[in-house]
């Protein structure tokens, strides 16, 4: 006989900790436990059995691995925290002594640490240890970049101090330079919590959510100490990937930062790029460039864009070659683009290669030249026209610096975006009277001819679908076409509002639907034959009736009882009869729908060359349910030979199938009243 | 007397030392009364004898006159001080004690009490301490004492005043006095003027010694005045006199960098600032980075969901919700909606408000990201439907017996068994009445009826397979007899003939089995001619075994059957070669009671059901090869499958086991579809098909697929209940038996008929 096992020694009990025991452990308080928690990214896990892990005991508590807590305990932080305790006791003793010199210089000291010999303590190891690749980190950078989104757009307060705000701007915009660089927005996404913005660096895509411009509400109770530890860790981590995303494009990591730019709202612009090659140092210039600045003509754009691209290539005849077509310059790059394979003798398999598609997305706005209305949002605009493509992009100045153009009616304009519906006539002069403030000298209502005026959804709409829309479709005051999340995939069967219902529904709705509408059209045709409506209606309900029935001969032959055997033979017999008495019932109802005519005084001819339309449909109808019917049974009793434990598996996905399903069914619904009541508008 | 001095000394107001005294001399009359009372008694007793009592009279006189004095002079009569002033009278008078007269006339010193004073030993006792202990005083109310001293003697109660001398007390409040009353004494407790003084000393945080000076200056025991003489006389050595070389070392660093400027005497305020903003140090953090090995442990945080269509600001219409929707999204708790917002549409961007719900969301993505559990779950993406079993359809499962077509009549009392014969042409019954009848199956006529027993039953009616020859067995009773059709063709008949007479030869030529002893050993069956009333019929050949034979199985060949008669203990079980006539006892010893037997159809194997287990035997090998368990109390019947690997068992506790001989001993479905003991249960030769028959008068008929995969299951499924037979006390169906190629089913009922269902 081996060793007695004691209870609690091994297995599940030993692997887990709760999290008392874990603070307790590292001798720490709980809130520096919730920060070393964040930082290290340890959470809690869900033991498979709560009782054994937790000794039999039976309160609620989380769950850490006692290894995850273990692997704490090396860590360099811990001793921080506790060094930064001792330096608060410090502190506090000597603001009770009244020592107020004493506890500044405490303070002051603790501040700059590298001078006291104590150096500061940084996330930097912890982004290491946490992604050990760039592609980890690149993965889980949806929260990061969304969370520094929103502190950047948040106001400062004691909790979320102005440093960290700015610097959460910072890192935002710098990240956004880089997304206008490399050209790796993919898509965008006007939603009701904000924009949302996808991007694609090194075969990841990333989603992330930005909020409109506006004053955040803070409800709740929302402990901002837990946000900000969280930022911490993002600013640090997005700070990482930018220097690295910079670097493998060919730029300096931090671009310069004008601070009197800033000041003035230039955004994006306040930035000015530098390429580590002498060539990349013009580039800049043009992103940045001031409303003194000539427009530049599209081709030389499009050849300093190439310039970013390739960002090795110095030769001179670059700038010849940039206004030739693409074909050539695939040719003349040895390493970037895939050889495309070409079977040389017949008999092979072909293997699929992915197609060059991301460049062309880069440049869609290129030729355009954009001014925003002073009542569009300018940053969100900025950045998905810069995003893909458009060089040059001016704004009212009410919007701030670092626009292409402050002037309206600048000639070079292509494209201009307007929010405001069309203002009659009399309202001109008032609004004239309000643009004061503004360079606009424009009239309201004034067009300048030449120029393309669409609604900011224009923008994301051709951006996503990497084509430019037809603009009279998003006129300003147009009833804009319903703006589609990008992001969806179509699963085989769900409803997918772009394709036109009747590719998408199934038989069974379909022919519902014709019966309701062909109700509705006898409706509108002839109101007295209310008569003839009253009969019909009954025939309904006898169908119902009947299936009832059907269903009621089910059950019983079904009965789990002694033995339930198989009378299929009388059942169909049962069927036949059936069907035979709704003939005769469909009959009686034809001759029914004459003599009513005939009283009524109309030409029966007419009903007559109805009925065969609508019995054709109540046949196939009939057909339908019958077999809707055979194979729900038939399913019903393979059910019946599944084991329990397949059979609730099965039950599971059934519901959660049905429940899509019926969603979908809703939707299509919904969409089948509003067409119809659009189709019969015009009528009314 | 210095206690009346002192007395005297204060002036004292009258009045209060009137109430004293008055009290005082009260009690002490009152007392000196009772003493007196016993000292006049001896007085008188002793006054006739002596005349010396005079003097002490006198002294007593004395001395009452004195106190009297002394009292009406002090101010504060204490106890005291009148025992002071007794004692300074005593000392001053005379000798400390009288001389009395005893009872006996002889003389009697009595010493006057010690009073423990300054002047005696006794130094610590103060005065009379009352020794009553911790009770309360007033259980002395009636009396005159308070208590008792340490001596025994009475405590006197103290004098009090009358109310009016109280309300005099109370205008001219004597000093020292406190109000309080000594509960040691039942006096009151007054202080005197360095009691107060002391008091007033504590009350200021004065010192409370009087003279005290805590200022005092101190004593220098040990000065810092240089003593003529020093301890070492070594010279001051003479860098007491140089400056540091160290110092100036140091001095000329700071100095070096300060010129040299890493050192700033001074830093503006805004500059450190900037220090703070410069701090951060950038690399390329994953320079040489290397993936790690995967860890099953990390689980990375889930994505958000990508927002659908009905996020956008502008979404289809039909995404919108109605007013029921919305009104019933509006209605719930904020924890249960399905979703967090409504979608709403927006006709252009400027309308579109800021989401009050931004930040709260984003906070709780950071809890979720950091406390709530991480769980890897599996997620079935599959098709439902595949998980279903392949069933076959209803049209599939046909045909299958579903109506009598033919019903047999013409047994007396119940048919015990039937049999169709190989051909599927003729069927043979036999019952109780002791016949076996013939008839012909598809018409429903009878071909023959042969009495086999007037009084015993048919117990089993069983064809010999093989189209060859038409041989029928019947057991009745120890008998089994074997008997050809009279209306088969002749060549057939002479063929079935010649294989029923092959055996007489080899039973003449073998040699008789002989026991131990040498002596004959009684032969387990005897093969003879049933006689020629019988052989008439057709009847050829006859077998008597031990016991009454309840079940026959011929092996597929036809040379070979088994009998099994549950009474006959050790001969239960006989297997006989027709050939031959030779009878075999295979097993010696059986668990339990053998129920029924039978022949494996395609391998050479023998299972014999016993009350609870079914066993399988090589034949060959002759050894044990499985022994199933179907979990019935007391099996009945089973059958085999044509193919050989399945086999189903009906009992009487109203169980049909289906075993699968390839999984387990275990059954692979237990059936228990019938209300009453199932007598027989058969499968069709050809057709998936089996059914079986119970007390309850009623057929079940199965569908029962088995497939040659072996991964598959065999698939089993009811297909139809017969009804038909009439249930005679409480016995329904007895036998049952399956065309040979069509799918219909005999059965033999107990009420007297068979039916023949298709």
């Amino acid at each position: 006989m081996g060793r007695l096992r004691k209870k609690g020694q091994a297995g599940a009990a030993k692997n887990y900790i709760t999290r008392s025991q874990a603070v307790r452990k590292l001798q720490i308080t709980l809130p520096d436990f919730r920060r070393l928690c964040i930082w290290k990214g340890i959470f809690p896990r869900e033991p498979n059995n709560r009782k054994k892990a937790n000794k039999s005991s039976t309160a609620s508590t989380t769950f850490y691995y006692a290894k995850d807590i273990q692997y704490l305990l090396h860590e360099p932080l811990l001793q921080k925290f506790r060094d930064q305790k001792v330096l608060e006791k410090k502190i506090s003793r000597a603001l009770g002594r009244g020592d107020v010199g004493d506890a500044s210089r405490l303070e002051r000291n603790a501040a700059r640490p590298e001078k006291t010999g104590r150096p500061p303590y940084t996330l930097d190891h912890l982004i290491r240890e946490r992604y050990p690749t760039f592609v980890d980190a690149l993965r889980d950078l949806d929260d990061a970049l969304s969370m520094l989104f929103l502190f950047a757009n948040l106001p400062s307060t004691s909790s979320v101090p102005a440093k960290m705000i700015a610097k959460c701007e910072r890192l935002c915009l710098e990240f956004q330079h880089y997304l206008i660089v490399s050209k790796s927005l993919r898509k965008s996404f006007l939603s009701i919590k904000g924009i949302y913005y996808q991007a694609t660096i090194q075969g990841e895509d990333i989603l992330w959510l930005v909020p409109y411009k506006f004053n955040q509400r803070v409800v709740g109770d929302i402990d901002f100490r837990i946000m900000g530890t969280f930022v911490q860790f993002y600013m640090t981590l997005l700070k990482f990937v930018n220097f690295r995303l910079y670097n493998s494009v060919g730029l300096v990591y931090p671009p310069k930062f004008d601070q009197t730019r800033d000041e003035s709202a230039a955004e994006l612009a306040a930035f000015t790029l530098e390429g580590t090659h002498t060539v990349m140092t013009d580039t800049p210039k043009q992103l940045t460039s001031g409303e003194s600045d000539q427009a530049p003509d599209p081709a030389t754009q499009e050849a300093v864009n190439k310039l970013i691209k390739k960002m090795k290539e110095t030769d001179v005849d670059g700038e010849d070659k940039a206004g030739t077509a693409d074909d050539a310059d695939k040719e003349d790059e040895p390493t970037d683009a895939i050889d495309k394979f070409e079977p040389s003798a017949p008999g092979g398999d072909i293997l699929p290669q992915p197609t060059d598609t991301g460049s062309d997305t880069g440049t869609l706005f290129a030729n355009c030249t954009f001014f925003l209305n002073r009542e569009t949002p300018r940053q969100p605009l900025e950045f998905i026209l810069r995003a893909f493509g458009c060089k040059r992009i001016g704004w009212d100045a009410v919007l701030g610096d670092g626009a292409y153009t402050t002037n309206e009616q600048d000639p070079s304009i292509t494209h201009q975006i307007v929010d405001r519906p069309i203002i009659q006539a009399a309202m001109e002069e008032d609004g004239n009277a309000e643009d004061n403030q503004t360079s606009q000298k424009l009239a309201s209502n004034q067009r300048i001819p030449g120029r393309i005026y669409v609604q900011p959804q224009w923008v994301w709409d051709s951006a996503n679908d990497e084509e430019l829309k037809r603009p009279d479709l998003y006129a300003p005051g147009a009833q804009l076409p319903p703006h589609l999340s990008p992001f969806v995939q179509n699963v085989h069967g769900g409803y997918d509002p772009t394709i036109p219902l009747e590719d998408q529904e199934p038989e069974g709705e379909a022919l519902e639907d014709s019966e309701e509408e062909e109700d509705e059209e006898e409706e509108g045709e002839d109101d007295n034959s209310l008569a003839v409506k009253k009969v019909e209606t009954p025939v309904n309900d006898m169908d119902v009736a009947e299936t009832d029935e059907e269903e009621v001969d089910d059950d019983d032959d079904e009965e789990p009882g002694p033995f339930g055997g198989f009378s299929e033979g009388e059942d169909d017999m049962e069927d036949d009869d059936e069907e035979k008495e709704e003939d005769e019932e469909d009959a009686e109802l034809a001759y029914q729908r004459d003599l009513i005519a005939e009283l009524t005084g109309q030409p029966a001819s007419q009903k007559a060359s109805e009925n065969p339309r609508s019995k054709a449909k109540a046949e196939a109808r009939k057909k339908l349910s019958a077999q809707a019917k055979d194979e729900a049974e038939e399913m019903e009793r393979a059910r019946g030979m599944l084991s329990k434990k397949k059979r609730k598996l099965f039950d599971q996905m059934m519901y959660t199938n049905n429940k899509k399903s019926a969603e979908d069914e809703k939707l299509r619904a919904k969409r089948r009243k509003l067409e119809k009541q659009k189709a019969r508008k015009p009528v009314a | 007397m210095a206690g009346t001095r002192s007395s005297l000394k204060r002036k004292a107001p009258p009045a209060e030392a009137v109430v004293e005294t008055a009290f005082h001399s009260d009690d002490e009359e009152f007392g000196d009364g009772l003493l007196e009372g016993v000292l006049e008694g001896d007085s008188d007793d002793s006054s006739d004898d002596d005349g010396d009592d005079a003097d002490i009279d006198e002294v007593n006189a004395d001395l009452e006159n004195e106190e009297e004095d002394a009292l009406e002079s002090d101010d504060i009569p204490t106890d005291e001080e009148d025992a002071d002033g007794k004692n300074a009278a005593e000392a001053d008078d005379g000798p400390k004690y009288r001389i009395e007269t005893d009872a006996n006339g002889g003389t009697r010193y009595v010493y006057e009490d010690i009073v423990p004073d300054y002047d005696s030993d006794d130094t610590d006792a103060q005065e009379p301490v009352n020794t009553i202990g911790n009770i309360p005083l007033s259980f002395y109310d009636s009396y005159p004492h308070i208590g008792y001293s340490i001596d025994g003697k009475k405590v006197m109660r103290p004098a009090r005043g009358e109310a009016l001398d109280a309300l005099l007390d109370s205008i001219e409040v004597p000093k020292g006095w406190t109000g309080l009353t000594d509960p040691a004494t039942g006096k009151p407790l007054n202080l005197s003027q360095d009691e107060l003084e002391l008091l007033r000393r504590v009350q200021m945080n004065e010192v409370p010694e009087e003279g005290y000076d805590p200022y005092a200056d101190t004593i220098e025991w040990f000065t810092s005045f240089e003593e003529p003489m020093p301890l070492s006389a070594a010279p001051e050595p003479k860098r007491r006199f140089l400056p540091s070389k160290h110092e100036a070392k140091k001095v000329m660093k700071l100095v070096k960098a300060i010129r040299e400027g890493r050192i700033l005497p001074y830093k503006p305020p805004e500059e450190r600032e900037k220090d703070e903003e410069e701090e951060e140090q950038l690399f390329d953090l994953w320079a040489d980075e290397q993936q790690n090995p995967p860890n099953i442990d990390r689980i990375s945080a889930p994505k958000m969901a990508a927002p659908g269509y009905d996020q956008s600001y502008n979404p289809p219409p039909e995404y919108l919700p109605t007013e029921d929707e919305k009104k019933a999204w509006n209605e719930t708790e904020p924890e249960e909606r399905a979703k967090e917002y409504l979608p709403e549409k927006y006709d252009a961007l400027r309308r579109v408000p800021g989401y009050d719900q931004f930040v709260k969301e984003r906070f709780e993505r950071c809890l979720d990201l950091y406390l709530a559990p991480r769980v890897r779950k599996n997620r079935l993406n599959i098709d439902p439907s595949s998980l279903l079993p392949k069933l076959p359809r209803p049209e599939e499962l046909k045909p299958f017996p579903t109506v009598t077509s033919i019903e047999f009549r013409g047994h007396e009392g119940r048919v015990r068994s039937l049999a169709i014969d190989p051909t599927g042409m003729f069927l043979a019954t036999g019952g109780d009445d002791g016949t076996v009848k013939l008839w012909e199956l598809k018409s429903g006529k009878q071909m023959d009826s042969i009495k086999l027993s007037s009084d015993e039953p048919v117990d089993a009616v069983r064809w010999r397979p093989g189209k060859d020859a038409s041989i029928l067995s019947a057991a009745v009773s120890e008998d089994i007899y074997f008997l050809v059709p009279s209306y088969i063709d002749p060549e057939l008949h002479q063929a079935s003939r010649d294989v029923l007479d092959a055996g007489f030869g080899y039973a003449t030529h073998s040699q008789q089995l002989m026991t131990a002893s040498g002596a004959r050993k009684d032969p387990p069956a005897k093969w003879t001619r049933p006689g020629t009333r019988l052989e008439d019929q057709g009847v050829l050949l006859k077998a008597t075994v031990r016991s009454p034979i309840k079940v026959i199985h011929w092996h597929r060949r036809g040379d070979f059957f088994c009998t099994v008669s549950p009474s006959g203990q050790k001969s239960s079980v006989a297997i006989h070669t027709l050939s031959k006539h030779l009878t075999q006892i295979p097993f010696r010893k059986l668990p339990g009671l053998a129920q029924t037997a039978q022949f494996h159809p395609s391998r050479p194997l023998f299972f014999v059901a016993t009350q609870r287990t079914i066993r399988c035997y090589d034949l060959q090998k002759q050894e044990l090869v499985k022994a199933l368990q179907p979990g019935a109390r007391w099996i009945s019947t089973f059958d085999i499958h044509p193919g050989g690997d399945n086999l189903v068992v009906g009992s009487y506790d109203r169980r049909l086991c289906w075993h699968d001989l390839e999984l387990s001993n275990r059954p692979y479905k237990t059936m228990r579809f019938h209300p009453e003991a199932i007598r027989a249960v058969k499968f069709h030769r050809s057709f998936p098909l089996f059914a079986d028959s119970s007390d309850d008068g009623s057929l079940q008929i199965f569908h029962g697929k088995v497939t040659n995969d072996l991964m598959a299951d065999p698939t089993i499924v009811p297909l139809k209940t017969l009804k038909g037979h009439k249930v005679v006390n409480k016995l329904g169906v007895m036998d049952i038996d399956w065309h040979p190629t069509s799918p219909w089913v005999v059965s033999a009922g107990a009420d007297g008929t068979c039916r023949l269902w298709t």
